[in-house]
């Protein structure tokens, strides 16, 4: 009896002491010994580029980022409950948004694009697509990959017969975003019957969450298609679609074909929102479905001294960080609306 | 009267002459009968030998997929930037060890105060009506308990360890309560008689006699609990997701954890990042099967000592 | 002796002379904390329904009742309804239960009745550590192993053989519902099983010697003897593993395909009530939405709280029951 009492005292013993040890070391300092923090949660596009600036940025200032990459629609609603310092999103606010959120700005800090990405076995990469396929690809009514409307595209292709598999985003995406925003402009029935969005009513295909998710349906399923942002494209090697753009040309998505979407900006307005979808004629090189991605920011913030150097940095010497995964650097006169938005930052 | 008509009480033998019942008849009929219940038992046999099959393939995947990426980085790194392969779960580790110490303090003392409670001094109808709504507690699902801690404690705040924690401990809870009554009820009532009678008080009896009596057995419940949560991932979403990738262990801010960085890992493409989800699984696997073998075991001793005393 | 005697008598009264203070509040005290404990319990759960309702109040008001059967989900519109979702959980919960109701109550009567005593003990251990299999280890296993096995083998194979109905017609994916199926067969049989043994364990010997005893196979023991007997048992197990299915989110939304719609085909992606929370409710754009997933959750609650009530009641009124007579072996 002293035996199993004794026991059961040192079983009890070495786990508290194991889960102890565990907890034990002070909550005041992490392991990096940075002093400040701060904490963002949204787009997955603009993920990757954040895990660069994270230990660049703690290296450089002492300030330890935390980013949570849970879609462009988890940043703007988590940044409404304030439940993190900053948001980030591919989508714009829309006025309702701005006021349930009351008292944000968005700053604009990259520029990257979505690219149509696909699996199918049998044939090359750089398939070639137009706008309006896409959105009877996504709509449902483009269902095989040798359908006429493709091999039209493509000749000299041998398309195999597989059915198509449209994946789209499951929580609320600033890829969503862009691709509906593109789609909503060059076909008056995808306007009408399903619009623009972060999270939209797809009729067909398979929802991922991420874009991460995305990569992951797209690698596992044959015949899938789907949309992604440039920097994913890039990491796992899809093969990527060339969309053809208002002036008839399928320029190759990167950094010169966004730039070339950017470059059609002429002025940045108040609000800083700023769609580069679907670029005039007078863009030959632009890349159709190329966006800016936002970060979102209360004006009144408690962390705004740690804030606002994050976000001049993240606009200027940030930038350094995203060539090698295709995010083309700001224009000018982003990066100079973004510095008088900063500006207005208080506590 | 007919012999046949009068039934034969079982073990009687047969009267001679009488028509030998049916149950009992030889021939075809037999065989088939014989044939249908070889046929179950083999299913019956299958069904248990599949079950132990898909055990074994799913732990078997995680084992030889999630060894191949279990290196000194995997135990003491936080996860490598975008693109990059290497990088580990360090703060993922952390972070589940503070959850869950921080949730059983928050559970063990509830639970096996309820445990005393409906065994030892409720009345037996209120003991009864509080172990039913312990039992619902136990059938909320862990993604509305995530939602309800995040309605009362992130909304209008920020994620936090304590949050996760409490999300934690609401699961935990209704099992350590379970298994505290189970033991409590076991200890032989002479124990506790003896005890009153020599004098000794109600709460005396509890915590000097009873309690260290059946301390096998609420070791046993908490070292259940503890494994149910750590790989909790759903109550984890909304309360403790948003976390650094550095090494924390400031529960005032959201804390990483093994299963939510899981999930995370495994809608990635990359097969680096698989390695990475199987080769956490694999230490979760590893430590919720380990408590659950020692609990089993301390139960089972637990149990024989009461049976023998 | 009578000093004795005085002394016996009096030492009860001397003992409770000396108690001090500690001793005399040291009872009220324990009582009370326990009772505090016990009602922070019964308030947590009151809580917790209370808050989820309300988290879903403004979804409520909105759309009512009529909610729970709308096929809208539309962000866009601000329209949302919960009839995808709904169905996704009947059909994923219920096709599961329908092969995990049967294997498990063949695993229980092989643990009772068919094991031989030596592999008793480790069979019944192995079968319950499948249920200690941590969800999203279940669900990685299930993205990374079964998806895969499912498109390329499974469903090409159920639509060759079984094409012809619509369950299992349409082309093969990795995500869907069977794969969602197979996953929650795997995590309710071994709660299923369990209960089940426990309850077939009640049945009394001598009703199962008796049958034996007649001539019997063994089979027809259990067909005529031990299942009628152990019925309301068996489908108090089987409810509880419903409400287990029900409640779900992890595993599913990794492998169901997070879409919502309703399909006739078991291969098309779809998606349950659990999943759908999992996946959206951090990432909601309209407050409208995030109430929406709240009533979402609300539903998912009352159909998993009835399930397990459910159980809860018929599993104790037949163990009750079978246990008072006769006692079986344990």
């Amino acid at each position: 009896m002293i035996n199993n009492k004794m026991g059961a005292v040192a079983a009890c013993a070495v786990l508290a002491s194991v889960l102890a040890a565990c907890g034990s070391s002070s909550p005041s300092t992490s392991a990096s010994g940075s002093a400040d923090t701060l904490v963002g949660a949204g787009s997955t596009l603009v993920a990757p580029l954040v895990s660069q600036w994270q230990p660049e940025y703690d290296k450089k200032a002492k300030v330890a980022v935390t980013y949570g990459a849970i879609g462009s629609g988890g940043g703007i609603e988590q940044i409404t409950a304030r439940t993190v310092d900053f948001g980030a999103s591919d989508a714009p606010l829309s006025e309702s948004q701005f006021k349930e959120a009351k008292e944000v700005v968005q700053i604009p800090w990259a520029l990257a694009a979505t690219v149509i990405a696909y699996h199918l076995e049998g044939a090359p990469n750089q398939l070639k697509l137009t706008g309006p396929l896409l959105a009877e690809i996504w709509e449902g009514k483009v269902t095989s990959w040798n359908a006429p409307a493709i091999a039209a595209l493509n000749p000299g292709v041998t398309l195999p017969a597989t059915k198509i598999t449209p994946i789209h985003r499951s929580d609320g995406s600033g890829d969503t975003f862009a691709l509906t925003n593109y789609l909503s402009q060059i076909s008056p029935e995808w306007k009408a019957k399903i619009g623009k969005g972060t999270e939209v009513p797809f009729p067909v295909g398979v929802g991922a969450k991420g874009n991460s998710g995305v990569g992951g349906a797209i690698s596992s399923t044959n015949g899938s298609i789907g949309y992604i942002a440039i920097a994913y494209v890039l990491a796992n090697k899809f093969d990527y679609a060339l969309i053809k753009n208002a002036a008839g040309n399928y320029p190759v998505p990167g950094i010169p074909s966004i730039s070339a979407a950017a470059k059609a900006l002429t002025t940045v307005p108040p609000d800083n929102e700023l769609s580069i979808v679907n670029p005039p004629v007078s863009a030959p090189a632009a890349y159709p479905i190329s966006t800016f991605t936002y970060a979102i920011v209360p004006l009144k913030s408690p962390k705004a001294s740690t804030l606002k150097p994050f976000l001049k940095w993240a606009i200027t010497e940030g930038q350094q960080y995203g060539p090698k995964l295709d995010f083309a650097p700001l224009p000018q006169l982003v990066v100079a609306a973004d510095d008088a938005t900063i500006e207005k930052i208080g506590s | 009267m007919s012999v046949a008509s009068v039934p034969t009480p079982p073990g009687a033998p047969t009267p001679p002459g009488a028509p030998t019942p049916r149950l009992l008849a030889g021939g075809p009929r037999r065989r088939r009968r014989k044939l249908l219940n070889r046929a179950m038992e083999g299913t019956a046999t299958f069904a248990a030998l599949a079950a132990v099959a898909v055990l074994l393939i799913v732990v078997g995947s995680v084992l030889l997929k999630g060894l191949s990426a279990i290196d000194l980085d995997f135990f003491i790194k936080g996860p490598a930037p975008f693109g990059q392969s290497g990088g580990g779960i360090a703060n993922a580790i952390v972070g589940t060890c503070l959850l869950v110490a921080m949730a059983s303090v928050l559970a063990l003392p509830v639970g096996i105060l309820i445990g005393i409670h409906t065994a030892e001094f409720a009345r037996p109808s209120t003991a009864s009506a509080i172990r039913f709504a312990l039992d619902i507690l136990n059938g909320v699902p862990t993604i509305v308990t995530g939602i309800f801690v995040f309605g009362l404690l992130v909304a209008g705040h920020v994620q936090s360890g304590y949050a996760g924690a409490f999300a934690l401990a609401i699961i935990m809870l209704p099992i350590v309560a379970r298994s505290a009554h189970e033991v409590l009820t076991l200890i032989p009532g002479s124990l506790k008689e003896a005890s009153l009678a020599l004098g000794v008080t109600r709460w005396r009896t509890v915590l000097t006699i009873v309690l260290p009596s059946a301390a096998g057995g609420l070791i046993t419940g908490a070292l259940l609990a503890v494994a149910r949560v750590a790989g909790e991932t759903a109550p984890l979403l909304f309360t403790s997701s948003i976390a650094s990738t550095l090494i924390s262990t400031n529960p005032s801010q959201a804390l990483a954890s093994i299963p939510v960085r899981i999930f995370e890992l495994s809608e990635s493409p990359s097969p680096s990042d698989h390695a990475q989800a199987w080769a956490a699984g694999l230490l979760l696997i590893f430590f919720v099967l380990l408590l659950n073998v020692l609990a089993r075991a301390l139960y089972g001793r637990a149990q024989r000592r009461m049976g023998a005393s | 002796m009578s000093v004795s005697a005085s002394t016996a008598a009096a030492a009860p009264g001397a003992l409770s002379a000396h108690r001090g203070l500690a001793d005399r509040l040291g009872d009220r005290a324990l009582i009370g904390l326990t009772w505090l404990a016990s009602a922070a319990g019964m308030l947590l759960i009151a809580l917790l329904v209370y808050k989820v309702f309300d988290q879903a109040g403004a979804s409520l008001s909105r759309f009512g009742l009529g909610f729970v059967g709308s096929r809208t989900w539309n962000p866009v519109s601000d329209e949302f309804g919960a009839g995808d979702f709904v169905f996704g959980t009947a059909v994923s919960s219920f096709a599961a239960l329908l092969i995990a109701a049967p294997t498990s109550i063949a695993i229980a009567l092989f643990l009772t009745e068919l094991s031989p005593g030596r592999i008793r003990r480790p069979v019944t251990t192995l079968v319950e550590l499948l249920a200690a299999i941590p969800s999203v280890v279940l669900g990685l296993w299930g993205i990374i192993v079964l998806a895969p096995f499912v498109n390329n083998t499974l469903e090409p194979a159920l639509h060759s053989a079984l094409g012809w109905i619509p369950l299992f017609s349409g082309s093969p994916s990795p995500f869907g519902l069977i794969p969602a199926i197979l996953i929650l067969t795997i995590m309710t049989v071994p709660i299923v099983a369990s209960v089940s043994r426990e309850i077939f364990q009640t049945v009394p010997t001598e009703l199962k010697e008796g049958a034996l005893a007649l001539g019997c196979t063994r089979w027809e023991m259990v067909r005529m003897v031990m299942l009628p007997y152990a019925r309301p048992g068996i489908v108090g197990a089987v409810i509880l593993g419903l409400g287990r299915a029900l409640g779900e989110a992890i595993a599913v939304t990794m492998v169901i395909g997070d879409t919502a719609s309703i399909h006739a085909s078991l291969f098309a992606p779809a998606d349950t009530l659990a999943s759908r929370v999992a996946s959206e409710y951090q990432s909601a754009t309209t407050p409208l939405q995030i109430s929406s997933l709240a009533y979402l959750a609300a539903i998912l609650l009352v159909l998993a709280l009835l399930a397990n009530a459910l159980a809860r009641l018929i599993v104790g009124r037949s163990t009750r029951r079978l246990g008072a007579s006769a006692g079986g072996r344990r």
